[in-house]
């Protein structure tokens, strides 16, 4: 199996990966805070735009990606849209319940889901694991023996995809036919999980034995072979959220699309 | 006897979790096809986000596996591309650390049904608590409220325990579990 996945590097590429995730989690944190739909919906244009114009991706492989977000938008406010607490009414239809107020949360939440969604989509398209890993150990001091076992691991996912489909071809020659239900779900599960596991274990424990006689579990005082400092596209990163935070602040206060400043229920 | 996890330990609690994180990013959009039929049905399927703590901590028996693995497993998944992105690892790291804290109580010692059920439980119960901040869920009128909290309990306890349980007493036949596990005390007696 061979994957055609070039890129260009853009400067997204270039910010320290560890500050780049800090970033990501401390935004994930504030947008919990962030009950207003008019601000929430500039700041998911921000990070489009960084989606669409500066992960240096071809424009087929984004507009791929970009098919669940639709998904998600629908998974995370359908619930709270037919369900939702609210008092105006717009349908009632059974357990059906739509209201303004639901309708809009629901929406809120929708937009939510995709501003993660792309921010997440953004670091895993920009940042090399292997990176990464070295950042988290020198910028964070992540143990050693963590970060090369996941490096490690990741080393091991196209073999594990290999099997996968060894194990399909397995399956289909000696025609296993799935029954249906509950039953048919575990036999399912049961089939893949078995041997992929124990395959996995049996050559983690084998590449494990070997990292230990080459002294990978030690911490102290080593070098690495990737230095990753800090450089002016860090900068440049904390300048695009502080002021993709103030022009949406702005924009929100001068130029609101909805009359709305809270969409949590206070009834 | 050294504390804490070696780099053995580690490496297959990864591997093992990277697998299942394959499994969480294929299960999005599974999530997102059933949830479309409304009504919570997909809670049902929820509880396969918290079968990679259950099932290392079923192999491997150590403390901080079951956290490690959810970790590794939710970091696999945001990896991999999956949509709910770095939300993702917080509810990764909720989830495990209530697996964690069950396995906990029981001192490392038991690894019945029982237990893994439990803490199947927990992790839904952490998840919960994120979606209350981050979903609105108190928002949701209280019978729809009460059908998602069931209906994600019961898909834990199916899934994530006893699945999970089945998987590995399946896996326990081939031997391989025997590389990881530390030596019980049944094996010290079995040299007398």
């Amino acid at each position: 199996m061979e994957f055609n996945f070039s890129f260009q590097e853009t400067w997204l590429h270039k910010t320290n990966p560890s500050l780049k995730f800090i970033i990501i989690v401390f935004l994930f944190i504030c947008m919990l805070f962030v009950h207003n739909i008019n601000f929430l919906i500039n700041f998911m244009l921000g990070t489009l735009l960084l989606y669409l114009f500066f992960t240096g991706h071809p424009w087929k492989r984004l507009i791929l990606i970009s098919i669940p977000f639709l998904l998600i938008f629908l998974t995370s406010s359908t619930s709270m849209i037919f369900f939702g607490k609210g008092d105006t009414t717009w349908l009632k239809w059974g357990l059906v319940h739509i209201t303004e107020e639901s309708f809009i949360r629901g929406v809120h939440l929708g937009f939510r889901g995709i501003v993660f969604a792309a921010l997440g989509i953004i670091f895993a398209l920009t940042t090399r694991p292997v990176y990464l890993f070295y950042s988290l150990m020198q910028q964070l001091k992540l143990k050693p023996k963590y970060a090369y076992s996941f490096m490690a691991a990741f080393r091991l996912i196209p073999i594990m995809l290999e099997e996968l489909l060894t194990l399909r071809y397995a399956l289909k020659v000696r025609g296993v036919k799935n029954q249906r239900g509950v039953k048919g779900f575990y036999q399912k599960i049961k089939h893949y999980s078995i041997p992929m596991l124990a395959q996995s274990i049996r050559r983690a424990h084998r590449i494990a034995v070997a990292m230990e006689a080459k002294r990978f579990s030690v911490a102290t005082n080593r070098t690495f072979y990737y230095q990753i400092g800090f450089t002016k596209y860090d900068l440049l990163f904390i300048f695009y959220f502080l002021a993709l935070f103030g022009l949406s602040f702005a924009t929100t206060a001068y130029f609101p699309y909805l009359p709305i400043e809270d969409v949590r229920y206070n009834g | 006897m050294k504390k804490g996890l070696k780099l053995t330990d580690i490496l297959v609690t990864i591997i093992i979790s990277l697998i299942f994180g394959l499994v969480y990013k294929l299960w999005g959009p599974l999530y997102g096809v059933v949830s479309t039929f409304g009504l919570h049905v997909e809670q049902l399927i929820y509880g396969m986000w918290f079968i990679a703590a259950t099932v290392a901590f079923l192999i491997i028996r150590k403390p901080g596996v079951a956290l490690l693995a959810e970790v590794a497993a939710a970091h696999g998944e945001f990896i991999f591309g999956g949509e709910w992105g770095v939300v993702t690892l917080i509810f990764g790291i909720g989830q495990g650390l209530a697996a964690e804290l069950v396995f906990a109580a029981f001192g490392y010692k038991r690894f019945n049904v029982f237990v893994v059920s439990l803490a199947g439980i927990g992790s839904a119960f952490a998840s919960i608590a994120i979606d209350y901040y981050y979903g609105y869920i108190g928002d949701l009128a209280l019978w729809n409220l009460l059908l998602m909290f069931g209906a994600r309990i019961i898909g834990a306890i199916v899934i994530s325990g006893i699945f999970a349980y089945l998987i590995v007493a399946a896996l326990e036949k081939t031997g391989v579990t025997n590389l990881v596990r530390p030596a019980s005390n049944s094996d010290y007696r079995a040299l007398d």
